[in-house]
């Protein structure tokens, strides 16, 4: 039996991503459970979903402690969560990050492998949800599912258009994942945050959710007030007449981006 | 297929005719397959869409009372604002078929507090492992409760989140076979509404001895168990799986010196610390509570004169009281002249993690007063 945990945020499809995985894993003949944990997240919020791959029928109900791969959605999360964290020995872990794996500062008796689904995700299906981009790298790093059935998995999942650019997705990273090899890093993993945590309220800074920064154009504003007005999480204050973003608290929906009559607001992408 | 996907296949399988529910999480997903079924023409039911528990549970106990198959669902907090109609449906011996998706009393979380405080409603309860379980369980329901011997409601459970969103393989009957093993439900003739309902709704009763109702409902979920048993094997026969003898499943109870009882999902957990007891050459068994209401005391007699110690693993507490299973299984092994140690554990509450070592651990236990005998008052929370 092999135990996968994913690693991602709300609104990346983790709990999808293990769902394609168990049931690709289901076509090849295996049985398959996945487990999302599910409690008051929201978009951006960390969160995980857990996987087990076996021959016979899986009984327990635990959830995986110790995986043997680890699949991290978003490039953000390993700076934040001890994502290899119970990891075993010789496990691998499968990292959405443009860096080679040699400079992924994670250490540890583990492997990586890391492509940049974040990119390909934004190329293939215009937007960063990166759940089926990264499938594609589990499959070629870790030698199975077959790719035949993740895309049956994908095509049920996703009928039409959407299915067929997320199919795209997967040959790409397919393709582009790096190979695995041994990590390099050696100093230990800093235990910043616990792996389940889940809510704004606990975190008080958010600024790590944001694949996208809104940047205020002060030169253009209008001073109308709408970013303000809009913005969900009152991360826009109201200082001389002209609006300022507290990132802390900015999670990065783009509403203010969309709700500007001026289009005085930049959304630019965070690079890792 | 996720444990709602699986109840609401099932329910379209019955060829339900009519089903309300209002959403609450974790059962929300049942009502949102079950409308788009509804929808897109796969099913042809009615699904009535309410503004609370309360109301959808008068829906279909009015649409049974009339004669179509119904079927209703819920979760925790949902579940207790239900209560107060349960009884009358039960009383009216009408055979409704609910999912309780398993959520506690004290947060999101699954137990089996919810169900369980339904206990005094005169509905048959089970408690499901897994989603292929929660499939064919919902299936032998509606052939156990519209059964003529038995003509009662019945509510099968099963944890929230653990199974309701966890996706694993689950076969899917074919529609032939289901409709040829569970033909079109039809009201007998003494529930329709002239029947029921002719002394302003209390009518078929002789009011001379008001506590004859009571005995004869009690009678009746005694009496369902031949029938659990029929049905079980019945199913079995005709889809190539059955559970146990449809009331408790043993599993690696031969030769077995004590033995653990589990409900619902944590069954599952609990095979696999059996499976790692047996490797390391200990005795220990595990028997699955699958119906809990009627209460399958015989199967524990029977247990009870086998093995030195049971375990009962609760995922449920009557506060001030202990475990449901616990005090029923005590209560079924006092007739016996050698009676086995009944140690209490309750875990799983509020959805704590159950794992596999924990299981391990109140086996070892269990052995230990099995050897030792001595009974153990005192209950352990895991």
């Amino acid at each position: 039996m092999i135990g996968i945990r994913i690693h991602g945020r709300g609104g990346q499809g983790a709990v999808t991503a293990s769902r394609l995985l168990a049931d690709a894993s289901f076509r090849d003949g295996k049985f398959s459970q996945a487990i999302p944990m599910y409690g008051t997240e929201r978009r951006g919020a960390p969160l995980v979903a857990y996987v087990r791959i076996d021959d016979v029928r899986v009984r327990e109900r635990e959830l995986v402690h110790e995986p043997d791969v680890v699949i991290v959605l978003d490039p953000l999360l390993s700076k934040e969560q001890s994502v290899a964290s119970g990891l075993k020995k010789g496990g691998l872990l499968i990292l959405n990050s443009k860096l080679p794996p040699e400079k992924v500062e994670i250490a540890g008796d583990i492997k990586i492998a890391t492509v940049d689904a974040t990119k390909i995700a934004l190329e293939t299906l215009k937007r960063p949800i990166t759940n089926t981009a990264i499938l594609g790298a589990f499959s070629k790093s870790v030698g199975y599912p077959t790719m035949e059935s993740i895309e049956k998995s994908i095509r049920k999942q996703f009928p039409g258009r959407v299915g067929e650019m997320n199919i795209a997705a997967i040959h790409r990273s397919y393709e582009e994942v790096t190979p695995v090899v041994q990590a390099t890093h050696t100093e230990p993993v800093v235990e910043e945050s616990d792996i389940a945590v889940g809510g704004y309220g606990v975190l008080k800074d958010v600024s790590s959710w944001r694949v996208f920064t809104p940047i205020i154009d002060l030169d253009k504003c209008t001073g109308c007030r709408s970013c303000w007005l809009f913005c969900p999480e009152t991360a826009i204050q109201w200082k001389d007449d002209r609006p300022e973003i507290e990132y802390h608290k900015c999670k990065g929906c783009g509403i203010c981006v969309e709700e500007c009559p001026v289009k005085c607001i930049a959304f630019e992408r965070v690079v890792v | 297929m996720v444990g709602n996907k699986a109840t609401a296949t099932a329910v379209k399988l019955a060829r339900v005719q009519v089903a309300s529910a209002f959403p609450v999480t974790p059962q929300t997903t049942i009502t949102e397959y079950l409308s788009d079924m509804v929808a897109n023409g796969e099913l042809d039911a009615e699904f009535v869409n309410v503004e609370g528990e309360l109301s959808s549970h008068v829906v279909v106990q009015a649409a049974s009372r009339v004669g179509a198959r119904t079927f209703v669902c819920t979760s925790g907090p949902g579940q207790l604002y239900m209560h107060h109609p349960m009884h009358q449906t039960s009383d009216n011996r009408l055979p409704v078929v609910m999912a309780t998706v398993h959520r506690g009393n004290k947060g999101m979380m699954p137990d089996h507090t919810d169900l369980m405080s339904q206990l005094w409603t005169g509905w048959m309860q089970f408690y499901v492992e897994h989603n292929q379980e929660a499939l064919d369980t919902c299936l032998m329901s509606y052939k156990i409760a519209e059964d003529e011997r038995v003509r009662l409601p019945i509510a099968f459970g099963y944890d929230g989140y653990v199974l309701s969103y966890t996706a694993e393989p689950v076969e899917i009957p074919d529609q032939k076979d289901v409709d040829d093993w569970l033909p079109p439900y039809k009201a007998m003739p003494s529930i329709l509404p002239d029947e029921v309902l002719p002394e302003n709704l209390g009518g078929r009763w002789d009011r001379s001895d008001p506590q004859k109702r009571w005995q004869e409902h009690h009678e009746a979920i005694v009496n369902a168990k031949d029938v659990i048993v029929e049905v079980n094997e019945s199913y079995g026969k005709k889809f190539g799986r059955s559970y146990g003898n449809g009331l408790t499943e043993e599993y690696r109870t031969e030769g077995a010196e004590a033995v653990l009882v589990a409900m619902g999902s944590l069954t599952g957990t609990a095979r696999a610390a059996i499976d790692r007891l047996r490797d390391d050459g200990l005795n220990v068994g595990l028997v699955k509570l699958r119906c809990f209401l009627p209460f399958p005391k015989e199967d524990f007699q029977e247990i009870g004169k086998k093995v030195g110690a049971i375990g009962m693993i609760d995922r449920n507490v009557c506060l001030g009281h202990g475990g449901a299973a616990y005090t029923q299984i005590r209560n079924a092994i006092y007739d016996l002249e050698e009676r086995p140690s009944v140690l209490e554990f309750i875990a799983g509450m509020g959805g704590k993690e159950v794992r596999v070592d924990d299981i391990y651990k109140i086996g070892k236990k269990t052995l230990k007063a099995a050897k030792s005998g001595g009974v153990s008052t005192s209950t352990e929370w895991v």
